[in-house]
């Protein structure tokens, strides 16, 4: 028993898709172990996005409108989730693992000294146990969380679960929050990314090299003449990026570019998730990498375990005879 | 101006990870450790800050013995001091139980600025930063790619999803967990290594925190239970033989994929 808030995010003037998944995340929660479901819906013209909400899995819904909540800012938003937590003595707070949900839930935690469990990808009740699965370890490892909290609060990946697609009836309820003056963190700008250099999206061959290309040099020595033999596109990993090995236009993962070729070779590539997330729709996915348990051989469909200093320079070379 | 930088020492990112025997961890007897990524970048910043302004530029790190290897990296880089936590007391404490100790020290220092870096390379939770944050009743913000220093005011670019930035200014005392690559990183320098020697590094237990009780595993919230490689999908069809052979066999996919 008791109530499961979820904090609702708002992106472009809808609620986002991972609301949703939380949604059913909530739901299911409240079917096994019998607690009601109740929302946050935070925003400024939020009144219409907030009815629809409590229609399809957000239940009862607390609506926060106020200029300051238009856009993210930790201490308004932390303030509304506040607020919406104290209305309802919210049991289990669910936020998404978003930019913004990761920037506050950790405070909220904090300030109400409950347990926190942050990106996960399943939340199960286990004979009346919550019991979180998350990654650890850049995705190398998974790990099984409990806690021994009455309360927490928790932050859910957006994509691990489908959306709630069932309807609910809860009603809508104003929500004052309360802004004391003198704010010492202020929304500023939103700038979206310049495009420049290479539009990797637009690639039908992209090869890219990870950390275990190990030098800046490499890649023109050993990436470029593979994507050049296959007219392809270079790429790389955000390592490489971070450690100024090439520029940040390069960069595939949720961080850069989001790509779908017809081919991705990844060599020297582990696999973080940042670096998956941004590539593993591609058609057919090649990995090279001398680490046999790397994740990115999980999703590809082709693996070699090796040395991708003689693997490439071999697969260039083969690349050109073949095309005679 | 004084900075207070959070550090915390991981395996190294080449580490053999073998889960241990009761299945809690990592088996973290004779691997290599390193200073966590993300951490580094935010000590670098604050370096900056002090070539630019001759602040002060104090490290605390959490952990056993091992953790002296990486605070004197960090005098050798070039910050002032150190702090080490160190007491089994500590062990075994949550994210929460990490900022506690953290605000303990952040409060008996009183800095004007805090920097850690954005999340840990092996508990990837992101949660200290903001919890830190909250426990001393300062803004923060997170995922930091750029940061302009004026008059007390910090402006911070915030990496936000699809390439954008999210742009924020916070009042000192303020804190920033950075992201990975918003500066490039110095190396300690043999002079640095050898000055490290002589600047303080302070030892402190969970008593001298007035924390007794309050942190380690016992009072932690969260546990976690197990860990295990992933869930084997399906994978990928390994290529097995002579380099050739390898090479080959994926010119032979590549042209039945219809590219070449």
């Amino acid at each position: 028993m008791g109530t499961i808030l979820v904090v609702a995010e708002i992106q472009g003037a809808k609620i986002r898709e991972a609301s949703y998944e939380l949604a059913s995340i909530a739901q299911k929660l409240a079917a096994a172990g019998g607690h009601q479901v109740k929302s946050l819906v935070a925003g400024k013209g939020a009144a219409a996005l907030a009815e629809d909400f409590a229609k399809k899995g957000g239940g009862d819904v607390y609506l926060a409108e106020h200029d300051l909540l238009a856009n993210y800012c930790v201490e308004t938003a932390s303030r509304a989730i506040r607020a919406a937590v104290d209305a309802c003595s919210a049991d289990i707070v669910l936020l998404s693992n978003t930019p913004s949900g990761w920037d506050v839930a950790p405070r909220i935690a904090a300030a109400l000294d409950v347990g926190f469990v942050s990106d996960c990808f399943k939340i199960d009740l286990e004979g009346g146990k919550l019991v979180f699965h998350r990654r650890v370890f850049n995705g190398k490892l998974d790990a099984l969380i409990t806690t021994s909290s009455p309360r927490l609060v928790a932050t859910v990946q957006p994509g691990a679960t489908t959306p709630f697609a069932g309807t609910t009836s809860g009603k809508v309820t104003p929500l004052s929050v309360e802004f004391p003056a003198g704010a010492r963190a202020r929304f500023v700008a939103v700038k979206v990314a310049e495009s420049k250099g290479v539009d990797l999206s637009k690639a039908a061959i992209i090869v890219s090299g990870g950390r275990g290309v190990g030098a800046p040099e490499k890649f023109p020595e050993v990436i470029q003449p593979l994507a050049d033999a296959l007219g392809g596109a270079m790429g790389a990993s955000r390592p490489v990026v971070d450690a100024g090995w090439l520029p940040h236009h390069y960069q595939v993962g949720s961080s850069g570019q989001v790509v779908q070729p017809k081919l991705y070779i990844a060599a020297g590539i582990s696999g973080a998730i940042q670096h998956l997330v941004g590539m593993k729709t591609s058609n057919f996915i090649i990995a090279i990498n001398k680490d046999p348990d790397a994740p990115i051989f999980e999703i590809a469909n082709l693996g070699v375990v090796g040395d991708l200093f003689e693997v490439v320079p071999a697969l260039t070379k083969a690349v050109l005879a073949a095309k005679g | 101006m004084k900075i207070l930088v959070c550090l915390k020492q991981v395996p190294h990112q080449d580490a053999r990870l073998d889960v241990r025997s009761d299945g809690g961890w990592i088996q973290e007897d004779n691997i290599k450790f390193e200073i966590n990524s993300y951490d580094t970048y935010a000590l670098e910043e604050a370096l900056r800050v002090k070539d630019a302004t001759q602040a002060e530029v104090v490290v605390v790190s959490i952990g056993p013995e091992r953790v002296t290897q990486a605070l004197r990296t960090a005098l050798g880089m070039g910050a002032d001091r150190a702090i080490h936590v160190k007491d089994a007391a500590a062990d075994g404490s949550d994210p929460l139980g990490v900022a506690k100790i953290l605000a303990a020290v952040a409060k008996a220092e009183s800095p004007d600025l805090i920097f850690t870096g954005f999340m840990s390379d092996d508990g990837n939770f992101a949660t200290v930063p903001p919890m830190l944050a909250e426990l001393m009743g300062i803004p923060h913000a997170t995922a930091a790619v750029h940061i302009e220093h004026k008059d007390g005011a910090l402006t911070v670019s915030r990496e936000i999803e699809g390439g954008a930035q999210e742009v924020v200014e916070l009042t000192a005392p303020c804190l920033v967990a950075v992201q990975t690559g918003l500066n490039q990183v110095r190396y300690a320098s043999l002079k640095g290594i050898m000055a490290a020697k002589k600047k303080p590094l302070d030892v402190k237990s969970v008593s001298d925190l007035g924390l007794t009780g309050q942190v380690g595993a016992g009072a932690a919230k969260i546990k976690v239970e197990k860990i295990a490689p992933p869930k084997k999908g399906a994978g990928a069809e390994m290529l097995t033989g002579s380099t050739d052979q390898i090479a080959s066999a994926i010119v032979g996919k590549i042209k039945e994929l219809g590219l070449l």
